[in-house]
């Protein structure tokens, strides 16, 4: 089928509409018509070469939700008609990472930044070249065919466009609270950058039972949606925070520190270590440049003081297990959705909406396909 | 096409008889059993201690070859050698998709034998319809079952010693590792070496326990125990728990482990004394269905003492984690699977069998199918 996408030919290009040849799904392959897709930060790493693809072109885009159009041969998860969530990391349900409980670890992952099907073919075509996809499902596009291994069914009641956020930021975000950081009712929690995944980090603190959670962002409108979302405290810079903690808890620190800023430098991974005391955790959820940072880290801090660097990737979440579930607690009322959407566009309007995301005018920016 | 089997029609013996197999349905494969465990569920059922849907062809251990395959299979292909897991593993369900496989929602005819298509696949010269125990069945030479519940394995591990690795010796050795959650140092206290307490003495071992200490009356087990690695033997729990009060200084076991092969409360009660503050007990055996097997005093025994009672199913293993993790363990010399199995039978002397069983004569009985 004939179909739209925005295409990345090469690394510091603009995002460009193209004119798309979609295939219909092989064997193990689902189509999906979308409803939306969120304007994630990571893309953004791709488009300036923060995150190098395996080659171009490439259709952004891994944040969507929409319905199922098309099945291909033995495909038994889901069905047309059905109601969906594209992960951005696939979850196969049967590798040892899988088996284990961190599907966020599929070995099928290996594959986000090479962007084709499983046999190594690819289903979209521009202007006659094989496109990739972002994290194997390029949602900027209102159509695409994707492995049966990335897509999640979810009840048919759920609105789709805030569904759409499910699939990477809002689990990436409370998943570093309640998995990575493993934040504790009583917690004193700093969430450092409050963009997207930042103010789902928020959240995640504030459903596990943080006491104290203080955003740190030098944007005033970024302050002001953690506030939202259940920020107890805001600062414009981190050592602000490290000044106010001793006072909040009684010299303890906090307990955990949440990066989520848009790119990470070691300077921040410093100052995330400096907020937090004894047996403290900084769970390391921002992307940063692959050149490895030459920023002298504490050791002796970390060693002397027990405190715990984690990774996070897609909050250390289960796909299968966590997209459901959030959508339950937004339906019940304890889990804001709606309130992350700052903006929305259409496909046409992309490179405006990472402009907005680039100035901090956005929490969300979302491209609506209906 | 035709397979002989043992099947129950009523608690009582094993009767071996001829029944039709149907073909292979979507989702389904047939596999030609290379062996069969004979493990004590089988015989729970044949007392009628757990009650199931019959007739039932009985067997849930069992390693064999995939002679055909149905529609949408892309598990295992004709001619993979398998290994049959007691419990189905979806890969998707909740259970899955959190790192609890052991409790998959596919399992849930497990003691009624139907497949996810509907109905059976056995049925008798008199029309009647049998499911297979666990959804298997693997005292029928032949069996359709689920991909499901088909992991698999190399082609050059010996049937026999494969079989036990879908029930028996996962259980035993998860029983400790996993649901008890042995650690480097502890005092662990198996009640019952037999096929999974031998294995759960393996378990203990390689989780680094210092005093692993066997209560079982029958010598023969006694002394296989040894060899397994445990550091003491006892007949009788009075003598073992005024060794246990000796090696720990008076602090007593940290772990209690039931792996007898009927469930008694008197040994609950023996369990929950041998351990000390904190400590655990964790049950892997069943009782009478009905029976309450557990009766002891909340107030001293529980509470005051903080123990904590762990029930489990298949030693809390991952089906497809660690069934090929056991069998690398024991390809490198690591894990004894060789030195379970004390008898081999045909399948017309599987009576035979079970009556050994029962006299305390095995470790392991396997059945070597033709």
């Amino acid at each position: 089928m004939k179909t739209q996408a925005a295409v990345l030919w090469e690394v510091g290009q603009d995002w460009r509409i193209e004119e798309l040849d979609l295939d219909d799904p092989h064997e193990g392959e689902v189509l999906v018509r979308l409803t939306a897709s969120g304007l994630c930060h990571s893309d953004e790493h791709v488009r300036v070469g923060d995150l190098p693809f395996a080659g171009y072109p490439v259709i952004g885009g891994h944040e969507g939700a929409g319905i199922v159009e098309k099945v291909g041969h033995n495909v038994t998860t889901v069905g047309e008609g059905d109601h969906v969530v594209l992960s951005w990391v696939p979850a196969c349900g049967r590798c040892s990472w899988c088996a284990n409980g961190h599907q966020n670890l599929c070995d099928e992952g290996a594959d986000v930044a090479v962007g084709l099907q499983r046999d190594g073919t690819a289903r979209h075509h521009v202007r006659g070249h094989d496109a990739r996809l972002m994290c194997l499902i390029g949602t900027f596009s209102p159509y695409t065919t994707v492995r049966e291994s990335s897509v999640i069914k979810i009840k048919n009641d759920i609105p789709l466009d805030k569904a759409a956020l499910v699939g990477c930021g809002v689990t990436t975000g409370w998943g570093t609270a309640v998995y990575g950081a493993g934040v504790k009712p009583g917690d004193t929690v700093v969430v450092l950058g409050i963009g997207g995944i930042g103010a789902n980090a928020i959240q995640g603190a504030r459903i596990a039972g943080a006491t104290k959670i203080l955003a740190v962002d030098p944007a005033e409108f970024n302050r002001e949606q953690a506030k939202r979302f259940g920020a107890t405290h805001t600062f414009a810079s981190a050592a602000q925070a490290r000044e106010a903690l001793p006072d909040l808890t009684r010299g303890q620190m906090a307990n955990s520190a949440l990066v989520t800023v848009g790119v990470v430098t070691g300077e921040i991974l410093v100052d995330a270590l400096s907020v937090v005391g004894k047996a403290g955790t900084v769970a390391l959820t921002s992307l940063g440049s692959v050149v490895p940072s030459q920023t002298a880290v504490p050791l002796f801090e970390i060693t002397a003081f027990q405190k715990r660097i984690q990774g996070a990737l897609f909050g250390n979440a289960n796909p299968r297990f966590d997209v459901p579930k959030l959508l339950e607690l937004y339906k019940q009322g304890d889990l804001l959705l709606d309130e992350l959407v700052t903006r929305t566009y259409t496909l046409d309007q992309i490179n405006q909406g990472y402009e907005d995301m680039r100035a901090h005018r956005n929490v969300r920016g979302l491209i609506r396909y209906t | 096409m035709r397979t002989r089997a043992a099947i129950l029609r009523t608690p009582g013996d094993w009767e071996i008889t001829e029944l039709t197999l149907d073909e292979p349905g979507p989702g389904e494969v047939r596999i030609r059993f290379g062996a069969a465990g004979m493990c004590h569920s089988d015989e729970h059922v044949r007392t009628g201690d757990s009650v199931v849907r019959l007739p039932m062809v009985g067997g849930h251990e069992g390693a064999g070859v995939v002679e055909a395959v149905g529609d949408t299979v892309t598990r295992v292909q004709v001619g993979d050698h398998v290994v049959c897991s007691f419990i189905p593993v979806c890969g998707t369900c909740r259970y899955c998709a959190t790192g609890r496989q052991n409790l998959c929602n596919f399992g849930a005819q497990m003691l009624t034998g139907q497949l996810k298509g509907g109905g059976f696949r056995f049925h008798d010269d008199a029309g009647e319809d049998l499911g297979g125990m666990c959804m298997l069945g693997t005292f029928a030479q032949r069996a359709v079952v689920a991909q499901e519940s088909c992991v698999k394995i190399d082609k050059d591990i010996p049937f026999d010693v494969a079989a036990l690795v879908g029930c028996g010796v996962p259980t035993g050795w998860g029983t400790a590792v996993y649901a008890a959650g042995v650690r480097p140092g502890d005092t662990v206290v198996i009640f019952g070496a037999g096929g999974v307490g031998t294995n759960a003495v393996q378990g203990a071992r390689y989780a680094g326990a210092r005093h692993v200490i066997v209560v079982d009356p029958v010598e023969f087990k006694r002394d296989t125990a040894l060899k397994f690695g445990a550091t003491h033997v006892f007949a009788d729990a009075d003598a073992a728990q005024e060794t246990v009060v000796d090696l720990t200084r008076g602090q007593l076991a940290d772990h209690a482990i039931c792996t007898i092969g009927r469930l008694e409360s008197s040994v609950v009660t023996q369990a929950a004394a041998i351990v000390g503050k904190g400590g655990q007990v964790t049950i892997t055996s069943v009782g009478r269905s009905g029976d309450n097997q557990i009766q002891l005093a909340a107030n001293g025994a529980v509470v005051g003492w903080q123990r904590r009672i762990q029930g489990h199913i298949f030693g809390m293993c991952n089906p497809l984690y660690d069934i090929p993790r056991l069998l690398r363990l024991y390809r490198e010399g690591q894990l004894m699977l060789d030195e379970l199995i004390t008898h081999r039978y045909r399948l017309d002397e599987i009576n035979q069998g079970y009556q050994d069983l029962n006299d305390g004569k095995l470790i392991r009985g396997v059945i070597i199918h033709e």
